[in-house]
């Protein structure tokens, strides 16, 4: 079976069938979106909350241009807005950075601005496996909508 | 002009990097070398400019389980320093220090993750105190913190810290050899476009 693996700041798609996987996830965010009917499915590997470049090189580094573009490419390829669902992983903060807020909690800070733009786009949130110190690596397999979430020492949780 | 971005640097700017890179690693391994009691080399140092996802590629790829050091860096100029430990290296240092060697990472206890640490620590101040010096630029670590865990998780901590900036980031590093055995230990200098700017202008080098 195909087996697609999404980047840093990284988004693929796969319809029917397909393996997306995004490997190592530490503060950033892993967001699999998933119309059951039509079966398409998307994984999109954001690395910081909010877009604020100017010139929006690369939409998919951030939760709300890379959720939305995301969305919109999947709505492109027949998927319905409504029947859109979202898994979500990451979020975690891998060092125990003493003092600066600012550096020790990108990986909250994601999970929130993940959170506000399901919201605001209408997306619901079936499962989610977020925060603590640990890497994920974070599988999604598009027949089914099922995730799969390994940590290191040969863990596995579904999502 | 400064620059805004890690790939706008020019050649002669890079070549400075990896000079000074090869005096900070260079006292990094001399005080190894004292600790650990044999003869530590680093090979020239590397500055690359990479893309994220090729960045983690080049160290050894996402999901490799190793031990990262980590340390702000405040002062004059924001960064973060990390260093990256594999197993191989791990025991080398433990079997020196207290004489005893783990076959998992998940074997180390409190005092042999202290021992890591304080290897880590001791790379990551003198490569800085070299620096310092050399640049009359002031630079404070900050306590090192150590983690385990695949080492593409911990690589993207810098980078997310800066990410807003570019989508490069500079590694500026070296392997380390002990004894004529290369030790998979990495350590990566990681500041921010701006003090990489301030860096380069104390240098005499700044656009």
């Amino acid at each position: 079976m195909e087996k697609l693996t999404i980047g840093i700041a990284d988004m693929k798609l796969a319809k029917n069938q397909g393996t997306l996987v995004t490997y190592a996830l530490g503060s950033c965010v892993g967001i699999c979106l998933w119309d059951h009917l039509i079966k398409i499915g998307a994984l999109v590997h954001i690395m910081l909350p909010i877009n604020m470049e100017t010139n929006r090189t690369s939409p998919f580094k951030y939760a709300d241009t890379g959720i939305r573009l995301t969305l919109t490419k999947m709505e492109q390829m027949g998927a319905r807005r409504a029947r859109i669902v979202a898994k979500i992983a990451g979020g975690a903060k891998m060092f125990n950075v003493p003092g600066n807020g600012s550096l020790g909690n990108i990986g909250q800070r994601n999970v929130e601005s993940v959170h506000q733009v399901l919201r605001m786009e209408g997306i619901r949130i079936l499962k989610e496996d977020i925060g603590g110190s640990t890497a994920r690596t974070l599988f999604f397999d598009v027949a089914t909508g099922e995730g799969t979430v390994k940590v290191y020492g040969n863990v596995q949780r579904k999502l | 002009m400064s620059l805004n971005r890690f790939e706008e640097m020019n050649s002669i700017q890079i070549d400075a990097l990896r000079e000074i890179g090869s005096i900070g690693t260079s006292h990094a391994a001399t005080s190894l070398s004292s600790l650990l009691g044999s003869e530590v080399r680093i090979p020239l140092p590397e500055v690359k400019i990479l893309e994220f996802n090729q960045a983690v590629e080049e160290l050894g790829g996402f999901e490799t389980i190793s031990a990262g050091v980590i340390s702000v860096l405040s002062g004059q100029i924001n960064g973060m320093m990390l260093a990256l430990f594999g197993l191989d290296a791990i025991n080398l240092l433990l079997d020196r220090m207290i004489g005893k060697t783990v076959s998992d990472y998940n074997e180390l206890t409190d005092i042999e993750s202290s021992a890591v640490i304080e290897v880590g620590n001791i790379l990551i101040s003198t490569f800085i105190n070299a620096l310092s010096n050399l640049t009359g630029v002031k630079i404070s670590p900050s306590v090192p913190q150590v983690a385990i865990d695949m080492q593409g998780a911990m690589i993207t901590v810098p980078m997310a810290a800066y990410g807003n900036q570019s989508n490069y980031i500079m590694l500026l590093g070296g392997t380390f050899i002990v004894d004529n055995k290369t030790i998979p230990c990495k350590l990566l200098l990681a500041p921010d476009v701006k003090s990489l700017n301030y860096l380069l202008y104390c240098l005499g080098i700044g656009e």
